[in-house]
């Protein structure tokens, strides 16, 4: 299509169109106005502009009804003109901006909008849109003046009124839209000149007049139904706050003066439009925005878009922004807003709120304005107020927004954050609000209930390596969300970080001491204080200006601690059952007497006087729990604060914190672990074992200190347990000196302290056994004897055995030599011999040699046996099975020594025996393993007392047992009596050995067990029957062969030459028995060791059979 | 109502022999640590860091002798050390050196502990016994030049000096000796003189240990019987017994008051500490700790009077380290404790 480009080609061609369209006016004719302009150029088309428009704003002006569509294309055409030229005339603008208007308003010009079709208001909300968008350059200011304030009123409260009101959805936006432009806020691509200030400032007089009408008709729209789209809110929102931006920002409210004169305008009735923002006005005003603000804010923050609560986040930017002072009111509103989006589910909206704020904290808008933070101390002062309340009546999102908002604002006053603190009535508020969210849940019982079982997984293996800041899940009245406990955490940490420590750390303190209802959660806000103190784990939105020193922390830290640990708040009932309660109590209660510290001690004595209730409910047990795990998180903590500078606390801290790891309450035993791990790496030890190594000392003092009370022994034993499993040899000098505490509070209390002292003890000789014992062994495993050479007193002891050995070595090979030969030695010569050395060991035991000095080990050792002898016969069954442990060890320990030993044994004897034949089956189990262990020690110097005060009386209990065994069913063998059955018989064999026994108690031994190769006897019962002859036959193979051909003998013995009798043995030709499995299975295995031992060295092993023979025969 | 007994604030253990003196030093600023030193039977001088409450170094220059005196001298980097082996060494401790840089040999082999005494910037007089049995020698530090020396007259006869200490009157320049002598008397000396002043018998059996205040200007000796004397000097120059206090076990190897005055402890061979008020002599606190015959006391001279502390060396090789009567800590911890001294 051909394209006019000059202004006279065009006139000719528009020329007719508009003549017809000026004399009929019908849509046709528009319409071909319309086609026509298509055809002409942008250029040609301005020169035209006035001419071509005059018909159609003719039309529009023609008196009488028209017919809408005809409006409506009239309105397009000119739309289509305009967008594609621009106005230069004001008149133009001013009238075409009230024609447009004028079509959209009812005839009677009262009820604005007119009933309308949806499409021409669109259509005619678009031109004018259009038209503001062609006004050339100055031009579109003159709409804005004082003069045209009624055609803009106008213009706005149509597009209010159809924002507000029309269905759909288009018309709202495109309103708006138009809205924005017609404040000059529009935010199109299209270039739009900006304003200098003096115009600003005239354009926000002018808009001042309009901010309420907007502003509450967009109130309105944005809390209008939700069905709307979230479309319309974001454009309302951003409407409202652009408007209120461009009315009362401070920036050009601070230019406005008291005498700046009013505009001049002639009409009085339009000088009465126009308002002055004076101080009162911008009041007034920001009192009446304040609520709608409010309203807004309430609203949009929970509307389910995210994009409306994005803009929310804007509005409150840029009101922050630009009207911070005027709008100090809302300040209030805007914040909670923001702070509450923090954390919204929606990442954008989250993101832009950090950087927000970040922004905010940044300009230290909060920092610099007294009346902004004095908005937000209030804030935080009626929310702390109404925490309690809210955390009763929320549910878990409600609190947690709550919260939020609390955290954000304290983040948001950041330093001034001390405004608030300083005042005696804030800060009672919020840390009485603290106190009660915290509200620790004691009503599980299964806390109090789940204990420790078995010393030995205390330290060794962390339980599953408690990281720090973890600590123990725990339980709370008020909310179950994990998320509230880290925000609550948040606020106390930013406390801290912002805070005055001193005067935080004094406060909370009081509550500590104050009553023992805040007293965990007071432990826990200053454990939170303190690392967010240190700035550690806290998240807050500007640097603080001065850290707190480490100097200063340490101070802190070092008073909390001691408060943590003192007697009154670190020794609480946790169980009904722990040995000694009732006179821990007493001690306890006396010692608070004892230790008034000025006003303190009446709080503190008040305080105690709950767990020292005589009956502890398990509510309170389990308050008691808690506070301690609290406590040891605390040391947790601050041990993280410090770092290596922990480690000149640990001289007081150490100690209790191990005594706590073997407490018997699982869950306070597993915090303890924790914090010791805490304190291990927050020192840089590399395992907690290297930790209690290298602190040794101080732990020895703790222990030795409080083994003086007598009330704490318990747990001074408890920690030197702990000790001792966890450290090396090197610590024995150490622990000698206390050894010796424990040793002598042994002998004061040995009646009632007994059991936790042997706890001790047995630790103590189990570990002695390991450092010297068995790692000797290890080391130089063929030496072990000579091992104890190298220190000089154990020398002459040690070779005596081995000059014997030797000797009898000698002996052995010259009698083997001569019975190779044939000559063969009479059988009691050789009883003889080794029946000689015996009464050697007897000899040195009443000798001098005694006297040698020992090692501190064995020292300590015999020391412990010393004290273990007299407890053997303690009335508590419980005592005297820990008891034989202890002595087992004891001896294992002093076998090296048996000048030491064998007095000793000696002295142990008469009280062991006891427990062998006089005692309860579980006591006589034990003693048995010890007497072994004995025997297989000392040897054969308890030969005859064994036989003599043992031995029938162990053959006489198997005897009768064995019927009773023989006929039971499969449970006997979880009987006692089946386990002592089988113990002693799994024992005696290789007592036999030991011991080297005559020939006559061979014979008791051999009898008794006989009963029990029976098949009718359990299983295992017949194993070990078969153990102790298999030992038998190591003693004496021909007597054992003998014994068990009586009764079963498998092979015909044929006589070599028909001259000698025939040999008979008992066995011979009998029905297979319930003897016969176990008996041919043994001489088989007689047979095959003798072979062996024939095939092995011929001239070094007796004869196999025939000597036995010749003897059967004989 | 029987109260248990107070407890040590904290024990040092690691001397592996007998403790014979004890000498605080706590007089630098905050970065140094308070330090005590400890003299022990087998010639080693520990040196303790009471902030860590460890050994920090351990000097040894006595030959494997007992050490039963040591002080420290020009703040904390030296010290003077006598010991068994008749020797008086000075060692050098700054910038964690350890050596002798002077010695002093003494021809006496008592038990008498030296005593010190700064009479001016960078000058000390240094009383020790001398080479005869009765007499004392002091010696003008660091020049070591000899001062005078006192001997009893002939007649006098008593005893080998036991105990020595050297004091200064506020007003005068002239200072004295108060020396306790074997056969039970303390003697005041005047240095400028050469003279007794005035002799007291105080005491049947050898003087072990003596103190004095020079404020109140009255002192307290102790012996190997069951008294503790509190003897005053008047305007005359005379001492005077004051009080006397009979304690249930005999035996006191040491005597310290304390700086402000306030308490005395002594050392006992019962292997008790005992504190009584300077002022009356009342008995407020018997420490009970110790397994062996308490050898010393002393109390240390922090700055702050919150951290003073007291601690005490023993036979059973463990020095323990009480914080007691101490104003802050208010109200105190002991059992005959009726109210504050004052």
């Amino acid at each position: 299509m051909a394209v006019f480009d000059t202004p006279q080609e065009a006139f000719g061609i528009l020329r007719p169109v508009c003549v017809q369209l000026t004399k009929v006016q019908t849509t046709e004719n528009v319409e071909r106005l319309q086609a026509q302009l298509q055809t002409v150029s942008d250029s040609a088309l301005q020169e035209l502009q006035e001419y071509v428009l005059f018909p159609l704003r003719f039309t529009l002006k023609t008196p009488g009804p028209k017919r809408e569509s005809l409006v409506q294309s009239v309105v397009q055409c000119i739309t289509s003109i305009l967008s594609t030229t621009c106005v230069k005339k004001q008149d133009l603008l001013q009238e075409l901006f009230s024609e447009l208007c004028l079509c959209l308003s009812s005839p009677s010009g009262l009820q604005p909008p007119a009933p309308l079709s949806e499409e021409l208001k669109l259509t005619v909300i678009q031109a004018l849109h259009v038209l503001m968008h062609s006004a050339y350059g100055d031009i579109i200011l003159t709409l804005y003046q004082p003069s045209t304030l009624p055609h803009l009123g106008f213009a706005i409260s149509l597009l209010l009124a159809l924002a507000e009101q029309e269905k759909a959805k288009q018309i709202k936006l495109a309103a708006l839209k138009c809205l924005q432009v017609l404040i000059l806020q529009c935010d199109c691509q299209e270039h739009h000149r900006l304003l200098d200030t003096v115009e600003t400032r005239q354009c926000g007089n002018l808009f001042a007049s309009f901010l309420p009408g907007i502003s509450i008709a967009l109130s309105r729209v944005i809390t209008g139904d939700i069905k709307q789209g979230h479309m319309v809110t974001v454009s309302a929102i951003r409407l409202f706050y652009q408007t209120a931006c461009l009315v009362i920002a401070d920036e050009q409210l601070a230019t406005i003066t008291q005498d700046e004169e009013k505009p001049s305008v002639e009409q009085s009735r339009l000088s009465e439009l126009v308002i002055h923002r004076g101080p009162d006005w911008v009041k007034s005003t920001a009192g009446k925005l304040s609520l709608l603000i409010h309203k807004i804010v309430e609203f949009a923050s929970l509307h389910p878009h995210w994009k409306v609560r994005m803009e929310l986040v804007e509005l409150v930017y840029h009101l922050m922004l630009k009207c911070s002072q005027s709008l100090v009111e809302s300040v209030g509103h805007l914040l909670k807003a923001l702070v509450g989006l923090v954390n919204d589910e929606s990442n954008e909206v989250q993101s832009k709120c950090r950087e927000i704020l970040r922004s905010i904290a940044e300009r230290r808008t909060v920092a610099e304005n007294r009346a902004l933070a004095d908005v937000l101390s209030e804030n935080l002062h009626s929310l702390a107020t109404a925490l309690p309340r809210l955390m009763n009546s929320q549910d878990d999102q409600g609190k947690f927004s709550t919260l939020s908002l609390l955290l954000g604002s304290l983040k948001l006053l950041g330093p001034k954050v001390n405004i608030v603190l300083n005042s005696a009535a804030h800060l009672q508020r919020l840390s009485k609000a603290l106190m009660q969210v915290l509200e620790l849940d004691v009503a599980d019982v299964k806390i109090v209930e789940e204990r420790r079982w078995g010393p030995e997984d205390s330290l060794g293996e962390p339980l599953g390596s408690l990281q720090h800041g973890k600590g123990q899940k725990k339980y709370f009245r008020f909310f179950i969300d994990e998320r509230i406990f880290l925000l609550i955490q948040q606020v106390c940490r930013v406390l801290g970080y912002y805070g005055n420590l001193y005067l935080l750390v004094d406060h909370f303190m009081g509550l500590y001491n104050e009553s023992v209802v805040y007293r965990k959660q007071a432990a826990m806000v200053l454990n939170e204080l303190i690392t967010g103190a240190a700035g550690l784990g806290v998240d807050v939105l500007h640097e603080r200006e001065t850290a707190v020193s480490t100097e200063d922390l340490k101070g802190t830290i070092t008073s909390i601690l001691e408060e943590y640990t003192d007697q009154a708040n670190w020794y609480l009932t946790t169980s009904i059952d722990t040995e000694g309660t009732s006179d821990e109590l007493t001690v306890k209660h006396s010692r608070v007497h004892a230790l008034p510290r000025g006003a303190h001690s009446s709080s503190l004595i008040s305080s105690s006087s709950p767990s020292s209730d005589p009956s502890p409910t398990i509510r309170s047990m389990n308050s008691n729990i808690w506070q301690i795990c609290i406590q040891l998180e605390g040391v947790g903590c601050f041990a993280y604060v410090l770092g290596k500078e922990f480690r000149l606390l640990l001289a007081s801290v150490l100690y209790p914190v191990l005594e706590k790891a073997g407490d018997s309450t699982l869950l306070i035993s597993q915090t303890a672990t924790g914090t010791m791990l805490d304190v291990c790496h927050a020192c840089g030890y590399d395992s907690v074992q290297n930790l209690i190594n290298a602190n040794s000392d101080y732990l020895v003092n703790g222990i030795s200190l409080n083994l003086r009370r007598v009330a704490h022994q318990p747990h001074a034993s408890r920690v030197l347990e702990a000790m001792l499993r966890h450290s090396g040899a090197s610590l024995l000098p150490l622990v000698e000196d206390v050894i010796r505490d424990v040793l002598s509070a042994l002998d004061q209390f040995y009646d009632d302290r007994a059991s936790s002292f042997l706890g001790v003890l047995s630790t103590l000789v189990a570990a002695l056994v390991q450092w010297f014992v068995v790692v000797k062994g290890k080391e130089h495993p063929q030496e072990q004897q000579s091992s104890t050479s190298s220190q000089k007193q154990g020398k002459g002891s040690v070779i005596t055995p081995m000059v014997q050995e030797v000797e009898q070595f000698f002996l052995g090979y010259i009698k083997q030599t001569q019975i190779a030969e044939g000559n063969l030695p009479a059988m009691e010569e050789e009883e003889e011999e080794v029946q000689a050395p015996p009464p050697e060991p007897e000899m040195n035991d009443t000798g001098a040699e005694g006297e040698t000095p020992l090692p501190a080990h064995a020292q300590i050792a015999k020391d412990v046996m010393e004290r273990c002898i007299h407890l053997l016969s303690d009335k508590s069954l419980r005592v005297r099975l820990k008891v034989l442990d202890v002595l087992e060890f004891c001896v294992i320990v002093l076998h090296l020594h048996e000048n030491h030993l064998l007095p000793m044994a000696h002295r142990a004897w008469p009280a062991l025996v006891t427990r062998l034949i006089n005692d309860d089956p579980l006591a006589v189990l034990r003693a048995f393993k010890v007497l072994c262990t004995l025997a297989e020690k000392c040897g054969d110097f308890l030969r005859r007392r064994f036989s003599k005060d043992v031995l029938p009386k162990l053959a006489g209990s198997l005897v009768t047992q064995a019927p009773v065994s023989a006929r039971a069913g499969p449970v006997y063998s979880h009987t006692l009596a089946f386990k002592l059955q089988l113990a002693v018989l799994q024992g005696l064999g290789s007592l036999c050995e030991k011991l080297d026994l005559g020939e006559s108690d061979l014979n008791k031994v051999a009898d008794a067990c006989l009963i029990y190769l029976s098949a009718k006897q359990p299983v295992k019962l017949q194993e070990a029957a078969r153990s102790v002859f298999l030992h038998l036959m190591c003693v004496d193979p021909d007597a054992t062969w003998l014994l068990l051909n009586e009764i079963c003998c498998p092979l015909p013995y044929e006589p070599p030459h028909p001259s000698l009798q025939p040999v008979k043995l008992g066995g011979m030709g009998r029905q297979r028995t319930e003897f016969t499995d176990n008996v041919l299975g043994l001489l088989g295995e007689l047979q095959r060791r003798e072979t062996a031992a024939f095939q092995a060295g011929p001239q070094e092993a007796p004869e196999p059979q025939p000597p036995s023979l010749t003897e059967a025969l004989g | 109502m029987a109260l248990p007994p107070p407890d040590p604030q904290f024990v040092l253990r690691g001397t592996s022999a007998e403790v014979h003196t004890l000498h605080f030093y706590c007089g630098g600023q905050e970065p140094d640590y308070p330090i005590l030193f400890s003299g022990s039977s087998n010639g080693l001088i520990h040196v303790w860091n009471l902030k860590t409450r460890r050994v920090n170094t351990i000097l040894d220059g006595h030959g494997g002798k007992s050490v039963y005196w040591v002080e420290a001298i020009y703040g904390r980097d030296r010290l003077l050390s006598q010991g068994r082996n008749q020797k008086i060494c000075l060692w050098d401790l700054a910038e964690g050196r350890n050596t002798v840089t002077d010695s002093v040999f003494t021809e006496n082999v008592g038990f008498c502990k030296c005593s010190l005494l700064k009479v001016a910037q960078g000058h000390w007089l240094m009383a020790m016994p001398g080479k005869d049995l009765d007499e004392v020698q002091v010696l003008e530090l660091p020049s070591k030049t000899s001062v005078c020396t006192l001997k009893p007259e002939a007649d006098a006869k008593p005893g080998m000096p036991m105990c020595l200490k050297l004091w200064q009157p506020d007003f005068g320049s002239c200072p004295f000796l108060l020396a306790g002598y074997e056969d039970g008397s303390v003697i005041l000396w005047n240095l400028s003189g050469g003279k007794i002043l005035s002799r007291l018998a105080c005491h049947q059996e050898p003087v072990m240990s003596l103190d004095f205040d020079s404020e109140k200007m009255k002192g307290v000796s102790g012996s190997s019987e069951e008294v503790l004397t509190v003897w005053s000097l008047d305007e005359q120059q005379n001492l005077k017994v004051q009080k006397t206090h009979k304690l249930v076990n005999a035996g006191i190897a040491d005597v310290a008051i304390r700086q402000d005055k306030k308490i005395l402890a002594t050392a006992g061979w019962d292997h008790r500490i005992r504190i009584f008020g300077w002022k009356n002599l009342k008995p407020l606190a018997i420490l009970d700790y110790h397994t062996a015959t308490v050898h010393c006391v002393s109390f240390s001279d922090h700055s702050r009077p919150s951290e003073r502390l007291l601690a005490a060396g023993s036979k059973d090789h463990r020095i323990s380290i009480w914080s007691i009567y101490n104003p802050t800590s208010g109200a105190l911890h002991c059992p005959l404790e009726t109210r504050k001294p004052d």
